[in-house]
This record gives structure tokens, C-alpha cells and sequence, in this order.
């Protein structure tokens, strides 16, 4: 197959595919939200009650599961499951959107500036670039396991290397 | 007859754009497009004169003036720069800089793909000089348009269309070369055509866009927005570093 004429169905499929998950965004968005005249009355009426790591603290704190879990509910711990996923993933959009917000203005008062730093730009464009990723791939690993996937993963992986730890010195030890 | 009939259309239009251009005082804010489309207009005329008088010497006369439209044509890049971004100096020394880079990576591409000698692949075939040109110029467009959708620079109408028409002939043009080297036998009856019909449309879309002066809209400074430069980057480096650790904490929870 020509090269360039993969590329250009690679870069096509790269399109459709960040469309459809812009539009399943808006979707779940809505599913959250509500309906954007909904949306707005909600905004009056629920003020910020928690600083954005606090907010982050709740979301992704463990001691809800951990109460949940104390509840032996499997309907319960169903439910917790999906409204935290979907929470958590609102949080990071939220965050995502903040990220672009920064750069965006960034972008309108540097573009004027008469002593522009294009090394400095290019290196704030890569931290842009940079969170933009993380905020994706939080996005995708919330989706796919959870918002406690990550930790779950540490615990996992912190587990295993003890256990291999212990037999590497029990190998030692008994030769 | 067909292809003749195009071509005079496509004369007619060149032909209206121009007078439209000098009754709205377009000349004055793009010189260098006026330039190349009143020379696109005489290189028709010179082209029918020399095929039908010199036929000898059509193939030298035609790559001259082809060379001539397309350093013309790298004029017409330069001016959608400097009009579009003469009120953004910032995204200006960006955009220089970005030019700089791809200007650069094709200069060291062409060195390392020449097999000894660069004059010997310059000599080569002018239709594959002038497609490594239009390649380039395709390059440069697509670093402008990139660089002004990231900095938001506001367009007016008669730049817009200048910028949409040359885009869409370059496009065109290295389409039609991409298609010559594959199938030059089966495009061969067609590629008069296409290449008139092509330019026809790109035509259309200068008649249209530059019928009447509209000015690119002035943008005024946000007063909210930090006017220092590297103070403006502290700024945005800080609130960049609050939302990091953040997300650092999602990802450690």
C-alpha cells in the first residue's frame, strides 16, 4: 500500500474517531448535567462548595469505597461504581477545559507581545500538549476501569514486588 | 473548443478581478497578488503568442514564465503574513521562526536526498522542480493557516479568499502531479482540462471574495489580559503547575 496514502487514512481515522469522542462527550455531558437550560439553573444553585483539590480529594478518595464496600450491597456497590466514574470523568473534562482556557488566553495576550520567547512558547506549547495527554489518558483509564484504577494499579503492582522481593530472598537464603 | 472556451473564460475573470481590484483600491493593501495575477493575465497572452509564432521556442518560454508564477506565487504567501499578522508581532516572530524550521528541514531533506551534486538534481526535470516547489509552498500555507488558527488572528474577506484560492490551486496543482506520476497514460486526455478547470475555479472563488474591499477586522487588547510578555508566561506557567499537581493527584488517588 502507498505510504502517504495510509497516512492520510491513518490522520482520517484519527479525526473521526476524536469527533466521535467529542460527541459521546457531550452526550455523558448532558446525561450529568442535564440539558443546557438545565444546566444553568443548576450553576446558580449549587455554588462551588469545595477549593478543585478538595473536589479532587472526594472524587477519588478511597474512603467512600471503602464504606460502600462495608455495606456487602452489590446493587450499592453498582451504582457507586458508575455515578463515580461518571463524576470523576466530568472532573477531568472540567479540568481539560480549564487547561485550554489558560493557553487560550496565553495564546491572545502573547500573540501581541512584542517580545515573544519562541523557546519559551515552545516549551509552555509541549506543557500544554503534555497535560492534554494526561488529562486523555485519565480520561481513558477512568472509562475503562475506573476512577480507582490507578491506585488499585499501585497497590497491584506494589504487591507484586514485595512478593517477588520475599522470593528473591527466600531464594537466597535456601539456595 | 471546449478547453478554449475555458481558457477565455478563465482570462475574462483574471481580467474582472483585476478591474475590480483597482476600483476598490485592493492594489494598494495586496501588491504582490496583483502582481501575480496581472502577470498570470500576460503570461496567458505571451503563451498563445508564442505557440502560434514561436512554436521553437514554446517549451523554454513556458518554463520561464512557470518559474516566474511561482516565485510570484511565494510572494503571495509572504503578503498573507504580512497583512494578517501586521497587528501580532508575537504571533509574527513565531511564525518566522516556525517558516525558519520548514524552510530549514526541506533545504537539509533536499541536500541529503541529492546524489551528489545539488545542481545535477536541480537540472533533473523542471516538472519535479517545480512540484518540490509547490510542496514546499503547500508547507509554508500549512504552518501559516496552523499558526493562525492557534493565535485566532482574524481575517477579512479579501484575505481570506486570497489565502482559501491559492491554498485550493497548490492543492489542486500537487494533486495533479501526484496523478502524473502514477497514471500519467490513462490522465493524459484529461489533464488539460483539468488543470484549466482547476484553475477556473480558484478564479471563481478570487471573483467572488475580492469583488468588493472588506479591511481585516482590528483587533483591540484585552485590558484583562497581562501585556508584559514574560510576565504573562509566569502566569500561565503557574496556573499550568496548580492544574498539574492536581491531575498528579487524580492519577496518585
Amino acid at each position: 500500500m502507498n505510504p502517504s496514502l495510509a497516512l492520510a487514512a491513518a490522520a482520517a481515522f484519527f479525526v473521526a474517531l476524536l469527533l466521535l469522542s467529542n460527541r459521546q462527550e457531550q452526550v455523558e455531558e448532558v446525561e450529568v448535567l442535564g440539558s443546557p437550560g438545565q444546566q444553568t439553573h443548576n450553576r446558580f444553585r449549587s455554588l462551588p462548595a469545595f477549593s478543585p483539590v478538595e473536589l479532587a480529594n472526594r472524587i477519588f478518595s478511597k474512603d467512600d469505597r471503602e464504606f460502600i464496600a462495608r455495606t456487602r450491597s452489590p446493587r450499592l456497590q453498582q451504582l457507586y461504581k458508575q455515578e463515580r466514574r461518571k463524576v470523576a470523568l466530568q472532573w477531568v473534562r472540567c479540568t481539560s477545559r480549564e487547561v485550554s482556557r489558560i493557553m487560550r488566553n496565553h495564546r491572545l495576550g502573547s500573540r501581541q507581545s512584542t517580545n515573544l520567547n519562541v523557546a519559551a512558547e515552545s516549551k509552555l506549547f509541549c506543557q500544554y500538549v503534555e497535560l492534554r495527554l494526561l488529562c486523555g489518558m485519565l480520561l481513558l483509564l477512568i472509562r475503562l476501569f475506573g476512577p480507582h484504577a490507578l491506585m488499585d494499579m499501585a497497590a497491584h503492582a506494589g504487591e507484586l514486588y514485595q512478593r517477588l522481593g520475599r522470593r528473591m530472598t527466600d531464594d537466597v537464603v535456601t539456595p | 473548443m471546449l478547453l478554449m472556451i475555458i481558457w477565455g473564460v478563465g482570462t475574462v475573470l483574471e481580467i474582472l478581478v483585476l478591474i475590480r481590484g483597482s476600483k476598490q483600491k485592493l492594489f494598494h493593501q495586496f501588491p504582490l497578488f496583483y502582481l501575480y495575477l496581472l502577470f498570470v493575465a500576460m503570461d496567458d497572452v505571451i503563451r498563445v503568442i508564442s505557440a502560434r509564432w514561436l512554436p521553437n521556442h514554446y517549451f523554454q518560454i513556458y518554463w520561464v514564465t512557470q518559474f516566474i508564477c511561482l516565485a510570484l506565487g511565494c510572494g503571495i504567501i509572504f503578503e498573507i503574513y504580512r497583512v494578517a499578522l501586521r497587528s501580532f508581532p508575537g504571533a509574527a516572530r513565531m511564525a518566522r521562526y516556525l517558516l525558519l524550521f520548514v524552510f530549514g528541514a526541506i533545504f537539509v531533506k533536499t541536500l541529503a536526498n541529492s546524489s551528489s551534486d545539488l545542481f545535477v538534481w536541480l537540472a533533473k526535470t523542471s516538472l519535479l522542480l517545480e512540484r518540490s516547489l509547490r510542496i514546499t509552498q503547500a508547507l509554508a500555507i500549512l504552518t501559516l493557516v496552523a499558526l493562525f488558527a492557534w493565535y485566532a488572528i482574524p481575517f477579512g474577506k479579501n484575505l481570506k479568499g486570497i489565502l482559501f484560492g491559492y491554498s485550493l490551486f497548490i492543492a489542486m496543482r500537487i494533486g495533479q502531479f501526484v496523478l502524473w506520476s502514477y497514471s500519467w497514460e490513462q490522465i493524459k486526455p484529461y489533464w488539460a482540462y483539468a488543470e484549466t478547470g482547476s484553475y477556473l475555479l480558484v478564479l471563481g472563488i478570487w471573483t467572488v471574495t475580492l469583488w468588493s474591499a472588506q479591511a481585516v477586522p482590528q483587533t483591540q487588547r484585552d485590558a484583562t489580559l497581562e501585556s508584559d510578555y514574560e510576565l504573562l508566561l509566569h502566569a500561565t506557567r503557574a496556573q499550568f503547575r496548580r492544574t498539574l499537581a492536581r491531575l498528579g493527584w487524580a492519577a496518585r488517588a
